[in-house]
Order: C-alpha cells, then structure tokens, then sequence
C-alpha cells in the first residue's frame, strides 16, 4: 500500500486539486458545441448518404431514389472508378511510410545527432508546411518540365543525363513524382511532432540503457520506438485521412493525367460535381468518408493495442 | 502600468474589429468635374420597367460614371491584350472595372462548372458556344441572361448566333473570329522546300514527309498536348471526312442510331494519330509542350509543321518580325485521307451570369465591344483575329488565306463538336483518353467506345428522348 504523506501549507492546494480532478462538468456544457457539430457535418453527411442512392444532378430539378445504380457504376469494372480508388490507396499507403519514415530519421538525426544549429535545420525542413500547396505545385510543375525544367536541366549539365525524366507526364513517373513533391512538403510537418514526442521520452531511460551497454540501433528499436508509438499513432492517422482526401497536389500538379494515371477519388469526386452529377459525386464521397472513419478507427486501435501491449 | 498597456492594446483591438466589420461605403459618387459619360449607343431605349415575362428583355440603357467592378472568368488562351486593352478603355469611359480572371485551360471548364452549379459564377463567363454546351455544359437558360435585344444581337452572323441560342433566345456574344477557316496544319515553306517536299493529300504522304523530316533532324509537328484540348482537335474536326465516308453520320449518331465505336473512319482516324505519336513525329516533349510556345516554337525554324488557326502566320509574325507571315502554308488535316476543309460557327463565347448583380453593366460592356470602332481595334490588334462575326469590319485576309479559302470552296463541312451532339462537352474527357492512348493505356477503339459511353450518360441526364 502507497502512503502519501502532505505538508499541512499545502493541504489546501492539494484539496483544490483533487476537486478539479475529480471534478464532473454538467452535460449542457457541451450542448452547444454539439448542435453545431451536428448541424454543419453529421446532418450533411447523413443528407450526402441519402443523396447518394439518388439521380441527383444539374439537369433537373427532380430526385429520384435510384438504389444502389450510383454504386454499381462505381464498382463496375469498365467504368474507371476501380482505378482512381487504386490510385488513392497507393498514394496513401506509400506517402505514409515514406513521409513518416524520413521524418522520424530528421528528427532523430536533430534531436540526438546534429546538435549544432539544429533549430535552423528544423526551421528550413519545417518551412514548406507552411507554403501553400497551390504555390508549391506550381513551382514543382516548372521544375519538373522535362524539357526546361531545372531538375532535367540540372542533371543534363552535370552528365546525368540517364537520371533525367519526364517526371510528370510519363505514366511511369507520375505518381512517384507527385508522392516526391507531397513528400518534400509535408515531412517538415511529421517531423515537427515527432521531435516534440522525442524530447517528452526522458532522458534517463536512454542513459540507464547506455550503462547496461545498448548500442544506438538498440536505444532507437527498444526505447524510442515504444515511446513514440503514440505519436506515431497520431500522425499515421493524419496521413491517411490526408491521403485519401488527397486533390489540391494532383490538381495542380498533373490534373490526373498523363491520361488518369494520377485521378484519384477526390479528383473525380470533384470531376462528377463539375459534371452535375451530383449523385454520383455524393456516392464516392460517402465511400471515402466511410472509408476514412474505418480506417482511422482501425489504425487507432491496433496502435492503441500496440501500446497496451 | 502593465494593466495600462494590457487595456491599450485590447482597446486597439477591438477598435479595430469593429472597424474590420464596419459596412463598406454602398457608393461612390461620381466626379464631378467631369460630366457623366454613356457609352453609346446613345439612342438605346432604357428599360424603365420590367419586361413583360413573354417579350424579351429591352436594350440596356448606359450605364453613367460609377465605381463597379466586373469579373470575367475564362480559359487563358481566350484573352489578349486586346481585350485587357479594350477593358481598360470601357473603364475610362464609364468607371467601370473588367477584372479579367483567367484560369489555365486544362483546369477552365471544372473550375466554371463548378462555380455554375454552386451559384458562385463570376458576372461574365466565358464558353464554347454550341446548342448542346449551353444546354448541358453551361445550362444557360438557367444561368444566362437573354440577350436576344440587345443592339448588336440582330448584326451578329446568323450561322454563329444559332450557335448561342436556345429555343429562340440568344445567350452568348460571341466575340470571335469563327469565319476564316477552322483548325488546319499550318507549315514551314522553307523547309518543306528545304527538303522538296510537298502538301500532302494522303495519309500515307503525310507518313512519308514526317518521316523524311525526322530523319533529317526536324521535328514534324509541334503538338501541345499538356494544356489537355489541343490535341483532340485532330479527331472532332475531321466531321467533314467521317460525313463524306458515311452520309448521315451525324444525324444518326444525334439520333442515337449509329456509335462512334463501330465507325471505321473514327477507328482509322485514331489509330493513325497514335501513329504519329508513337512514331515520334510530336517530338520527344509532346505530352509537356505547352500551348502557349507555340509562336517561339514554330519561329524557331526547329519544327516544321503545327494544327492552327489561319491566323496563326500573322500572329507569329507580331511576336516575331523577323518571320514573316507569308512564310506559313496551310493544308488540311490529312488523316483517313481527309481532304476537306474543317469549319466550326461555334467558338469562345461570352456569357452573362444570371445571378450577376451588374446585369446592365454587362450588357453596356458587350455593347460597347460591338461598336465598329472597337471590333476594328480587336481585330487589328489581335493576330488571332482576322475578322470578327459581325458586319462592317474590315478582315486581314492575306493572298495565302484567300487562296487557301477559295480552293476549298466547294470542299468543306461542319466539325463533328458542332455537328453531333454530347461531343465537346466531353472535349477534356476526350483529350485525357487520348493521353491514355498515346500512353498505352487505352487503345483507340477504347477511346471511341469512352465516347459512346459519356455520350449516353449526358443524354440520359438530360433526358434526351433518342436515349430513354
């Protein structure tokens, strides 16, 4: 049995802080917060389920219930759709593993290697977080030119010449060029946390390892790694739901070409809205947002399990 | 003290929130020092009640000296410094702002649509006119204003308003120039005399000189295919030879009767393009070659042939004096063996948006772009333009065109965008399967029978009688 012992001066204190952690908010707290929450999303996206068994469109005014037709199509083998979930499923899954794979090198490498000017290095790496895709793709559509572009450019005057692509407009490159330039973007950001989650793991544990003669591979497999699954946790769960979401880069970027080799669900969400086919465009977006829910439902938990474990 | 500053700055802060939210000033007043001036016509009758629901709308009356910003939203190929030129001058004359908004082509018709079916569309939009893309692309009866009475509606070349009309009204001003011929190649005299070489009248010919050309160093042919519209030119425009092969085509495709998937012109047509691509006739870059290159390339010497307009060797020329215009030839697109001239009344149209708050601004805008005067400064001011679709203006017909228009007299016919129904509102569909094709991934019968399939889609959305 634990027995705390209290100095008197500060029993009072102690008092206030057991109130306010034992402390229950009435419900109607939350009342408001969850009216809006349920008006401006769960009620559209309920609306969105129900408009995505209909023929809503542009042409007409009138909706009609068709079952399961909008699904169908998207399931159907010669309609395409197949490949654009394709797409988004492997944008997802390889921009995972590689933004979190780099950001977690960065940030061990500034954390427990590179001491010397390491804010400056987080800032530069952190810094394209904060472009804005739009501008970013725009730069990256240039610099991928094959023709003009600086990194052909680059490579020819320096004789690498056998290295030189056409980045975006070779079906075979496209998308490895596109995950390049989300990747170039968005690991400042994954760094960024998984630092702060370095630096909350203390340092004793590492120290204590030192003495009982672990290596650093052992430190990084069996301390750094299970302290930071939670954050790792976290930020897998961003990337999926920003994966599958994934648009404003492939817009830009290639507009999901050469041909529909970069489409993916939500460029041909937006395709069908812009078509007027509503009912269709609210199909696939029912789709992704179950979808999404699942999976960051699952991902939570197996982490979560992991950590339990 | 630091509660004094702490208060300072929340004092300032909220100052400024209220003034952040404060309502901007409604109006403007004119200046008076100078006299409110109208843009003509100046005997235009003003509207001074509502129309009757069964007439059409009355003229509009100018509009006098006012702060009143107009947005024009349009694909980036569709506005020169004429037009910015000709803004600038409608707003000295009226204080009225043209915001022009240009959007890349490959992007533009997503972007409008969007903005259509969410109600956000800018006061004037830009579209490619033809009956079945203000029906369906643009659903102009629901988003346009009827412009039926307007002054220069009743000037405007007949073949071009029946374009931007429907069901007897006009929704479109199409500022222009659709009557010089439509897209043809357009080729380099030095180097076809350079290699003696040719027009072609087959496709085998024109097989031969690319090949010839290539192997002497020289691309053949600059095809911009990254912008996503240009090159599907090669197949819609060839309406004229898939009517001559199969008399009717078009009537049957518009009633459902025939597929695009089991013509073998269109098959032949296809798989002849993938040819010249696959062959590396387009040069090694195609799939990245930008559509605004083209006057550098073509002036370049490098490349011996491109698809343009008959105006494309006066417009190389204003970019270029040292190349002259006389410098270009023109035949047609020689695919199947076509031999006739392509022609399309249809063409980037201006359109006013229903929802616009500055309706009668707009329509004084289009009059003031139809005065002689102006449509003159257009036309000798833009190298696209050699005329415009309205009479009284003199064109820039050169010796070579006139020759080139006088020998296809008799040989010429409607493009298929224009002619059949449900194709050019799937223009962009088009050009990313033909991407596909060129790629690989699709083979041209696939890309015939895509059409079919969107085809089908679009006229089952809008309950077209011939597809139910």
């Amino acid at each position: 049995m634990n027995i705390i012992y209290i100095n008197p001066a500060n029993l009072t204190t102690f008092i206030q802080q057991l109130i306010m952690r034992n402390k229950v908010y009435p419900f109607y707290f939350v009342i408001g917060a969850l009216v809006l929450y349920l008006l401006f999303f769960v009620v559209p996206s309920l609306m969105g389920f129900f408009y995505a068994f209909t023929n809503w469109n542009s042409y007409s005014s009138d909706v009609n219930f068709v079952g399961l037709e909008n699904f169908e199509l998207i399931f159907s083998a010669g309609q395409g759709y197949l490949h654009y979930i394709a797409n988004t499923i492997v944008f997802t899954v390889v921009t995972i593993i590689v933004k979190t794979v780099i950001a977690l090198a960065l940030a061990v490498l500034l954390t427990r290697g590179v001491r010397r000017l390491a804010p400056l290095y987080r800032m530069i790496i952190y810094l394209p977080a904060v472009l804005p895709m739009l501008a970013v793709s725009l730069i990256f559509r240039s610099i991928l030119n094959p023709a003009t572009g600086l990194l052909n450019t680059g490579l020819h005057t320096i004789g690498l010449d056998f290295l030189a692509q056409k980045w975006l407009v070779d079906p075979s490159w496209a998308m490895p060029s596109v995950i390049g330039v989300d990747t170039w973007k968005g690991v400042g950001y994954l760094m960024v946390i998984m630092i702060a989650g370095i630096e909350a793991i203390p340092s004793e544990y590492f120290e204590a390892a030192a003495i009982d003669g672990a290596n650093s591979w052992k430190s990084f497999r069996h301390i750094m790694l299970p302290q930071l699954t939670p954050v790792l946790a976290v930020t897998t769960v961003l990337n999926l739901l920003y994966g599958l979401k994934v648009f404003d880069i492939i817009f830009v970027l290639t507009n999901g070409g050469p041909g529909h080799a970069t489409d993916t669900v939500y460029t041909i969400i937006f395709d069908e809205f812009s078509k007027g086919r509503y009912g269709v465009a609210t199909a696939l977006s029912s789709l992704l947002f179950l979808a999404m829910i699942g999976l960051g439902y699952l991902v939570i938990r197996v982490m979560n399990r992991d950590i339990e474990g | 003290m630091k509660k004094i500053i702490y208060a300072t700055c929340a004092f300032l802060l909220v100052a400024l929130l209220i003034a952040g939210c404060a309502a901007p000033a409604t109006t403007v007043p004119a200046p008076t020092s100078a006299p409110p001036t109208t843009v003509p016509p100046t005997n235009a009758p003003a509207p001074t009640q509502p129309p009757a629901p069964t007439q059409p709308p009355a003229p509009t009356q100018a509009p006098t000296k006012q702060n009143i910003t107009l947005t024009y939203m349009a694909s980036q190929d569709w506005i020169f410094d004429a037009d910015q030129a000709l803004g600038k001058k409608f707003e000295e004359k009226t204080g009225i702002h043209i915001d022009f908004q240009i959007v890349p082509s490959d992007q533009y018709f997503n972007v409008l649509k969007t903005k259509l079916n969410s109600g956000e569309a800018p006061d004037i939009f830009g579209g490619q006119s033809g009956v079945t893309d203000l029906k369906l692309q643009y659903d102009v009866e629901k988003n346009a204003v009827d412009l039926s009475a307007e002054p220069w509606a009743k000037q405007e070349d007949p073949l071009v308003t029946a374009q931007s009309t429907v069901n007897g009204k006009l929704y479109g001003l199409t500022y222009w120039d659709t009557l010089s011929g439509g897209w043809v190649i357009n080729y380099n005299k030095a180097i076809f005399k350079k290699y003696n070489l040719s027009v072609p009248t087959t496709y085998a010919e024109f097989k031969a000189l690319c090949q010839k050309l290539l192997g002497n160093g020289i691309q053949p042919l600059y095809e911009p295919i990254s912008d996503g519209w240009h090159h599907v030119l090669w197949f819609p425009e060839l309406g004229p030879r898939y009517e001559q092969v199969t008399p009717g085509l078009a009537d049957q495709l518009n009633a459902n009767k025939a597929k695009f998937a089991d013509n073998p012109t269109m098959l032949t047509v296809l798989t002849q393009l993938k040819e010249l691509y696959t062959l590396g006739f387009m040069g090694k870059n195609a799939l990245s070659d930008a559509y605004a290159d083209r006057d550098k390339i073509m002036a370049s010497g490098k490349v011996a042939m491109t698809v343009m307009g008959t105006a494309f060797p006066q417009e190389v020329e204003q970019a270029y004096p040292d190349v002259k215009a006389d410098s270009f030839g023109f035949f047609v697109m020689p695919l199947a063996d076509n031999q006739l001239l392509n022609l399309n009344p249809a063409g980037p149209t201006k359109f006013i948006y229903s929802g616009s708050k500055h309706i009668a601004e707009v329509k004084a805008y289009f009059n003031f772009l139809t005065q002689p005067e102006n449509m003159q400064y257009y036309i000798d001011n833009n190298p696209r333009a050699l005329t415009l679709p309205f009479p009284g203006v003199k064109s820039k017909f050169t010796p070579e065109l006139q020759a080139f228009m006088d020998a296809h007299k008799d040989k010429r016919g409607t493009v298929y965008q224009t002619a059949v129904n449900y194709v050019n509102p799937q223009w962009m569909d088009i050009g990313k399967d033909l991407v596909a094709m060129f790629t690989g991934t699709l083979d041209p019968s696939g890309v015939l029978k895509n059409i079919d399939q969107r085809r089908a889609d679009m006229a089952k959305t809008a309950k077209d009688p011939n597809w139910q």
